[in-house]
């Protein structure tokens, strides 16, 4: 127990000090959210709404891409470097330190939501309902399960330079084509109808719904719990075929 | 005494390749065994096994009596592997204390600290920052932190230079005084000479040899007298001794090839022969190895 608690906080630690994260999970949003609501910011009647929906697309897309790009990247690196092995040789379980990176990731993620979304009341003074800063903030918690289990797929990969490669890619390609750098409504039909059926925009979609007063639509929990089971059945299929290798 | 490990006729095949092939042996608390032999003999193969992150294709393998996977295994043993490297933002501290943190009962902090010879300096930097010496004492740390009653080490000196060596000797050494049980591997035969009790010797997946150095060496390798050539000395009588396997002369120095010295000497002395320069030469465990390794249809 003390192995795990510890386990949870050193993970924490390890994020914090990760270079990628405080630049794509923390800089990078609020710096886009300065650009596109302080600076382009003409294009759109309701200014509040805007601003506060922006704010939305920006906090889901730092905590997208940590649990995309930390826990995979940092899955396959540890793997190759033998410490998953060497990990195995310790009392502490595999589940148990497994469960200690969740736990510290869920933290992060806490923590990136706390981060942007105090810099958004700061930057445009967004006022939502404290219903609806809780809801909100728990959505973007509960509902980026699907992209942990998305980075713990990648996280089977075998090369570093391969996992980083595709979980940038996939990762800003979801952002952009899920409507998260940019309103859906200004994009092209064909991705539109794309984006009905990809996590991140049913992931946005969620939070977005909630700073304009609803709940999130029922499809969009259904979606992600789709590529959660999804994400999570072929990261299991492989990791057993690539044990049986051994 | 008390078996820590025991291994019944251990086989390991990866795909059509046999690793390890019917391995048998013992070890007993408290003794320092390096475990020798070429490229692919299963030395490392064999580690994995005894740490429970291989599965013997047949046969079993225990650690105090235990399938090694057991937690209560996982208590008692530590180890520093190969291709083991430490690649976190945390601080060495920070590391040791997270390892500490797993085990019931940890090695004090300060103990490991001393034993393993890290600087008050080197505490605080990240483990992704030390010089590859550094790491190797991290590792060590990290092998002792659960203060284990059984070590591995593969190939532990690899990348350390004489002085590190000599250390980390020595604490083995202080780490036996204590009544641990050491296993390792390593290249250099020197080192299984000076610092273990007993020798595996291993070839093509089997042990071929298996005793003291000291043993091994006498065994194989073949032990003469020497002293400087002498005209008055009757060479053709010495080489009719029963003792004496062969006489020659190298380098104006005669030299009498034989399994008893003592006795060549004895009767060098008797007779007066006057002999002068005289030297003693033992076999050397790399020639043991070699010999071991090369034919082993001769053993």
């Amino acid at each position: 127990m003390k192995g795990l608690l510890m386990q949870c906080r050193m993970e924490i630690i390890k994020i914090l000090r990760n270079p990628y994260y405080v630049f794509w999970s923390l800089l990078m949003p609020i710096v886009f959210y300065v650009i596109f609501t302080r600076i382009f910011n003409n294009a759109f009647d309701n200014d509040q709404e805007w601003q506060a929906h922006y704010l939305m697309s920006m906090t889901t897309f730092s905590v997208m891409g940590s649990a995309i790009m930390t826990l995979g990247i940092r899955l396959v690196e540890e793997r190759t470097q033998g410490w998953s092995l060497f990990m195995r040789i310790t009392p502490i379980s595999t589940s148990a330190y497994f469960f200690a990176k969740m736990v510290g990731q869920t933290v992060i993620h806490i923590l990136s939501i706390i981060v942007i979304f105090t810099a958004g009341g700061f930057i445009n003074r967004v006022t939502l309902s404290p219903l609806e800063w809780l809801l909100s903030g728990l959505w973007i918690l509960l509902a980026s399960a699907p992209f942990l289990a998305l980075g713990v797929l990648f996280g089977t990969m075998k090369r570093v330079d391969t996992v980083s490669g595709v979980s940038n890619l996939v990762y800003l390609l979801l952002a952009l084509s899920g409507g998260m750098w940019m309103p859906l409504e200004i994009m092209p039909t064909i991705v539109q109808k794309i984006a009905q059926w990809l996590p991140s925009y049913n992931f946005g979609n969620g939070a977005w719904q909630i700073v304009r007063g609803n709940g999130p639509d029922v499809s969009n929990v259904l979606v992600l719990i789709g590529y959660l089971i999804i994400f999570m059945v072929l990261s299991s299929y492989i990791r057993r075929k690539q044990e049986a290798a051994v | 005494m008390e078996e820590v490990v025991s291994i019944e006729k251990a086989t390991k095949k990866f795909k059509d390749k046999t690793a390890v092939d019917e391995l048998s042996c013992s070890i007993q608390r408290g003794e320092v065994v390096a475990i020798l032999g070429p490229n692919g003999a299963g030395k490392s193969t064999t580690i994995l096994m005894m740490l429970g992150l291989l599965e013997p294709t047949e046969g079993k393998v225990e650690i105090f009596r235990m399938d090694p996977k057991e937690k209560a295994v996982r208590e008692k043993i530590g180890a520093m592997l190969q291709e083991v490297s430490v690649i976190d933002t945390l601080t060495v501290k920070e590391i040791i204390q997270l390892f500490r943190s797993y085990y019931a009962t940890p090695m004090d902090f300060e103990e490991l600290v001393a034993l393993t010879g890290l600087k008050k300096e080197e505490m605080k930097k990240r483990a992704d920052k030390l010089s590859g010496g550094q790491k190797r004492r991290l590792g060590f740390a990290l092998a002792l932190a659960g203060d284990p009653d059984l070590l591995f080490f593969d190939e532990p000196t690899v990348g350390m230079d004489i002085t590190a060596r000599k250390r980390f000797w020595d604490t083995v050494k202080a780490l036996k005084e204590k009544g641990k049980t050491i296993i390792f591997t390593t290249h250099y035969l020197q080192e299984a000479d000076d610092v273990a009790e007993r020798i595996l010797l291993f070839h093509k997946g089997e042990v071929v040899a298996d005793g003291t150095p000291h043993a091994i060496k006498n065994r194989l390798t073949k032990q003469s007298v020497s002293f400087i050539e002498n005209s008055e000395v009757p060479l053709d009588e010495i080489r009719s001794l029963a003792i004496v396997s062969d006489v020659y002369v190298k380098n104006n120095r005669v030299i009498v090839v034989t399994e008893q010295t003592d006795d060549v000497l004895a009767y060098l002395f008797e007779k007066r022969l006057g002999v002068k320069g005289i030297e003693i030469e033992k076999g050397r465990l790399d020639e043991a190895f070699e010999q071991l390794t090369k034919n082993k249809e001769a053993i």
